[in-house]
């Protein structure tokens, strides 16, 4: 294998209802932190996060894009994806009406404004919710294969537990599209 | 803000005005956690609360280039909101009725660094304007798109409101280090 570092720069977007998570989520995978309190994001979170792939001795540049789950920005939300070439769609597993609205909006949305082929991964978050849990596992597995999703996973982004897994499973997923990763 | 020693490529100053505009350019596309995301790369969160500041007064240089830098880093392959963000740029530093040839006049001083924005060739339909070193896109592999939007802007609030504005220029190469330093044509035409 060649001693040279092979670099990248992905955009990806963390998609979702509003409170379903994605903020606390990316604040897992960047500083392993929780805040109790819910600020909702206005506009556009975007945070920046260096990760070296040993697999095939490359470092990546991830720039996520986390996206306020609310409706008043729509007008603009066409310019946010420009780029992007993969999105975790992420939605509570406490509410079913966000399980509902990553195929009707988010993946939607997704599909409509990304350009190029890109590659998105199902997230049920908020998985230490036990008792109010709606949306089963079984279903979060048939749902992913139904709209092709490259993976399901389950996380809490209080806990922290899968965190870190989603993002790189991910940047994975997009080095594998682009043909770097068998 | 008192004077400080600067190093290499990054001397000069600029006017709080401009650091307000363009903070108010980044709440108007990327919103609050935009604008926030961008000051927390450049590590300079201090200046969210850019209100209060005098206009009269400057920021360092350097400083302002660390913004641009976090700004580029952020917005990577996103061409159509850096084109946004020039355009409120201007809407927001120059009120309407001011004349182009003001507007760049003061850009120039407004910012003052190694820079220069110089109107070559203007006709009833066109101007031409050389871009030098322009610090908003001189990193390799970052494209100008940031004061494409600016300049166009610029232009388009002077012409009447049925007038339609269109630049031309050679293709960019983003891997020239030099790519930062160009001539545009812009063409005015009727809706």
């Amino acid at each position: 294998m060649s001693d040279e570092v092979k670099e990248f720069v992905f955009k990806i977007v963390v998609l979702g209802d509003a409170a379903v998570g994605k903020t606390s989520l990316i604040n897992q995978y960047i500083e392993r932190s929780f805040e109790e309190d819910y600020k909702p994001t206005l506009g556009a979170n975007i945070i920046r996060k260096d990760v070296f792939v040993e697999e095939i001795n490359a470092s990546v540049r991830l720039i996520m894009w986390d996206l306020a789950g609310q409706e008043k920005y729509n007008v603009i939300r066409s310019m946010y994806f420009q780029g992007c070439v993969g999105a975790l769609l992420v939605y509570d597993v406490t509410r079913y009406n966000t399980f509902e609205t990553i195929n009707s909006k988010w993946l939607k949305d997704f599909k409509k404004y990304v350009k190029k082929e890109g590659t998105y991964i199902l997230i049920g978050n908020k998985i230490d919710l036990t008792a109010q849990r709606m949306v089963s596992t079984e279903d979060g597995i048939n749902f992913a294969k139904k709209i092709n999703a490259s993976d399901y996973i389950e996380t809490s982004a209080k806990s922290g537990e899968n965190a870190e897994k989603a993002f790189e499973n991910l940047v994975h997923q997009i080095l594998k599209l682009q043909g770097q990763i068998k | 803000m008192p004077e400080r020693e600067m190093i290499g490529d990054y001397k000069g100053e600029v006017k709080n005005n401009v650091v307000t505009a363009l903070f108010q350019a980044y709440m108007d596309v990327l919103d609050y956690d935009g604008l926030k995301s961008i000051l927390k790369e450049a590590e300079l969160l201090d200046l969210k609360n850019s209100k209060g500041i005098d206009p009269d007064e400057s920021l360092d240089f350097f400083s302002f280039k660390k913004i641009i830098t976090a700004q580029n880093c952020l917005l990577y392959n996103c061409s159509d909101l850096l084109f946004e963000i020039g355009k409120k740029f201007s809407f927001y530093l120059f009120p309407f009725g001011k004349k182009f040839e003001d507007i760049i006049e003061e850009i120039n001083v407004l910012i003052r660094t190694d820079w220069n924005i110089q109107i070559l060739e203007k006709t009833k339909k066109s101007i031409t304007v050389r871009v030098e070193k322009c610090f908003f896109c001189s990193e390799i592999g970052i494209s100008c798109d940031l004061i494409m939007g600016f300049l166009l802007h610029s232009i388009e609030k002077t012409l009447p409101p049925d007038t339609r504005v269109d630049y031309h220029r050679n293709k960019e190469d983003i891997k020239d280090p030099n790519h930062n330093t160009f001539v545009v044509k812009f063409n005015s035409k009727k809706k």
